[in-house]
C-alpha cells in the first residue's frame, strides 16, 4: 500500500505531538500521570468529531442518495468507536491512581460508555445488512437519531456534580491550563484529527471497493459451493 | 384520505389489535411486575433504601420493558400489510405517527400500571406528584418514538430481536435521565423544570427525525 500525503502528515504530526507530550514539564499536582491527558482529551474530542461527521454523512446521504456519504458516515463511526474506547480506557488508566478506582459512577463516564454502545449498535446494524442501498438508508436514520447523545455527554459535567472535571480548554473564560501544557494538548488534538482524517479516508476507500466488488459480481460462488449434497442413486427401491 | 385521518385509522387498528392479543397487558406487564418483585431480593430488604431507589428502579423497568412494548406483534408491520398500505398510498409519515402514538398510549398505560405496583412494593414519597401528569406522557412518547424508529430500521432483519434492544436502550438514555432526574427532584422537593424541558426537546427532535426519515425507511423496507 502506497503512503499518501495525508498518511505522512498523520505520522508526522503524531510524532511531533508525542514529542511535545513527553517534553513539556509535568503537572504541578499530578506529575507525569497528567501526560495521559494528551491522549485522553484528543480521543474524547475525536469521539465527538467522528459522530458529528457520521451525522453529516447520514443527513447528506438521505438528501443526495450518493453512496460516498454513507461510506463517510460508516467510516467515521468505526473510527469514532475506536477512539471512544481509547478515551474510556485511558480515562480508566488515569483514574486508578488519581481517584483510586478504575471505574466510578460519574455522569461523564457512564454517558461516554453509553455513547460507545450507541455506535456499537450502529456498527452492528451496518453489519446486519448486505444490500448497500438498504444498509445506507437504515444506518443514516440511526446515525441521525444517535447524535442525541452527544450534547447530553458534553453537558453532563455541568448538569451533575461528579468526579470528572468540567471543561478546561473549551470554557467561556480563559482556559485553566498553563501555556506549555495547553500547547501539548492542542498538538495532541491536531495530530489525532489528522490521524482521524487519514483513517477515515482509508476506511471510506475500502468501503467503496467492497461495494464495487459486490456490485460487479453479486452472484459469485463461494468456496465449497461446487460440492453437492450426497444423494441416493440407482432408482427406487 | 387526509394525513390525520390516516394516522387515526391506523392507530385505532393497532390499538384494537393489541386489545385482542393482550400482549402488553397479559405478558409484558406481569413480567415487569415480577422484575419489580425480584430486584429487592438482590438489593436487600432495606425498606428506607428501597423507598429511595424505587423511582429509579421503576424507570429502568419502564425503559427495558418499554422496548418489548414497542416491539410487540403488530398486524400492520408484516410485509403483506405494508405492501397493502403502500398500494393504498398511505403516507409513511402517517404510519410512523400512528405506530408511535399507539405505542405511546400503550406505554402510558404500562407506566401507570407499573407505577401502581412500584407504589405498593417500594412506597416512595413524592412531593408535587401531579408533575407525573406531564412526565409520564413525555417519557412514554420518547420511548415510543425511539422504539418505532428502531423497529422500522431493523424491520425484516434476521438479527432484529437482538439488534433492537441494542439500538433502543442506549439511545433512550436521555429520556431515562430526564424522567429519573425529574422524579428524584420530586422526591427531594427540588426544581424539575430543566428535566421536563430536556424530555420535551428530546421528544421534539425524535418526532421531527421520525417524520423526516419515515420515507427513506419505507423505501428500504423488505
Amino acid at each position: 500500500m502506497k503512503a499518501r500525503p495525508l498518511d505522512v502528515a498523520a505520522a508526522g504530526t503524531l510524532l511531533f505531538a508525542l514529542g511535545a507530550g513527553l517534553l513539556v514539564p509535568p503537572d504541578a499536582v499530578q506529575g507525569d500521570l497528567q501526560r495521559i491527558m494528551y491522549v485522553h482529551v484528543p480521543s474524547a474530542w475525536l469521539a465527538y468529531l467522528s459522530f458529528t461527521v457520521t451525522l453529516i454523512g447520514s443527513v447528506t446521504y438521505l438528501v443526495t442518495r450518493r453512496m460516498r456519504w454513507d461510506h463517510l458516515a460508516g467510516a467515521a463511526a468505526e473510527v469514532g468507536v475506536v477512539f471512544t474506547g481509547l478515551a474510556l480506557a485511558t480515562g480508566m488508566i488515569w483514574g486508578k491512581p488519581v481517584w483510586g478506582v478504575w471505574w466510578t459512577w460519574d455522569a461523564r463516564l457512564v454517558l461516554t460508555a453509553v455513547l460507545f454502545f450507541v455506535y456499537l449498535g450502529y456498527l452492528a446494524l451496518r453489519r446486519s445488512i448486505d444490500e448497500p442501498e438498504v444498509r445506507a438508508r437504515r444506518a443514516a436514520v440511526l446515525g441521525i437519531v444517535a447524535v442525541l447523545q452527544i450534547p447530553v455527554v458534553h453537558f453532563s459535567v455541568t448538569w451533575w456534580r461528579g468526579l470528572h472535571q468540567p471543561p478546561t480548554v473549551l470554557r467561556p473564560d480563559n482556559p485553566q491550563i498553563d501555556s506549555p501544557l495547553l500547547f501539548a494538548l492542542l498538538m495532541g488534538v491536531a495530530a489525532f484529527t489528522v490521524v482521524f482524517a487519514a483513517l477515515v479516508s482509508r476506511r471510506k476507500e475500502l468501503a467503496e471497493i467492497e461495494d464495487a466488488a459486490l456490485a460487479a459480481d453479486p452472484g459469485e460462488e463461494v468456496a465449497g459451493s461446487a460440492v453437492a449434497a450426497p444423494r441416493l442413486e440407482g432408482g427406487t427401491a | 384520505m387526509s394525513l390525520p385521518r390516516q394516522v387515526s385509522a391506523l392507530m385505532r387498528f393497532e390499538l384494537r389489535d393489541e386489545l385482542r392479543a393482550g400482549e402488553v397487558g397479559l405478558i409484558v406487564l406481569p413480567f415487569a411486575a415480577v422484575a419489580l418483585l425480584i430486584i429487592p431480593m438482590a438489593v436487600g430488604i432495606d425498606t428506607p433504601l428501597l423507598a429511595r431507589i424505587g423511582p429509579g428502579i421503576y424507570w429502568s423497568i419502564v425503559l427495558l420493558f418499554g422496548i418489548v412494548v414497542t416491539q410487540r406483534q403488530s398486524a400492520v408491520a408484516n410485509p403483506a400489510a405494508r405492501d397493502m398500505l403502500r398500494l393504498l398510498a398511505v403516507d409513511p409519515a402517517a404510519r410512523f405517527a400512528a405506530s408511535a402514538l399507539a405505542s405511546t398510549m400503550l406505554l402510558l398505560a404500562f407506566e401507570i400500571a407499573a407505577g401502581g405496583i412500584t407504589l405498593l412494593l417500594y412506597d416512595p414519597t413524592l412531593q408535587s406528584w401531579w408533575w407525573l401528569v406531564v412526565l409520564l406522557p413525555l417519557t412514554a412518547a420518547g420511548l415510543a418514538m425511539i422504539g418505532t424508529i428502531a423497529g422500522n430500521i431493523a424491520s425484516g432483519l434476521e438479527t432484529r430481536s437482538s439488534l433492537v434492544p441494542l439500538m433502543v436502550a442506549p439511545v433512550a438514555v436521555p429520556v431515562l435521565l430526564g424522567a429519573a432526574q425529574a422524579t428524584e427532584g420530586l422526591r427531594v422537593g427540588s426544581g424539575i423544570l430543566r428535566w421536563v424541558l430536556l424530555l420535551a426537546i428530546v421528544d421534539t427532535v425524535l418526532a421531527v427525525a421520525g417524520v423526516l426519515t419515515a420515507r427513506p425507511l419505507e423505501e428500504s423496507a423488505s
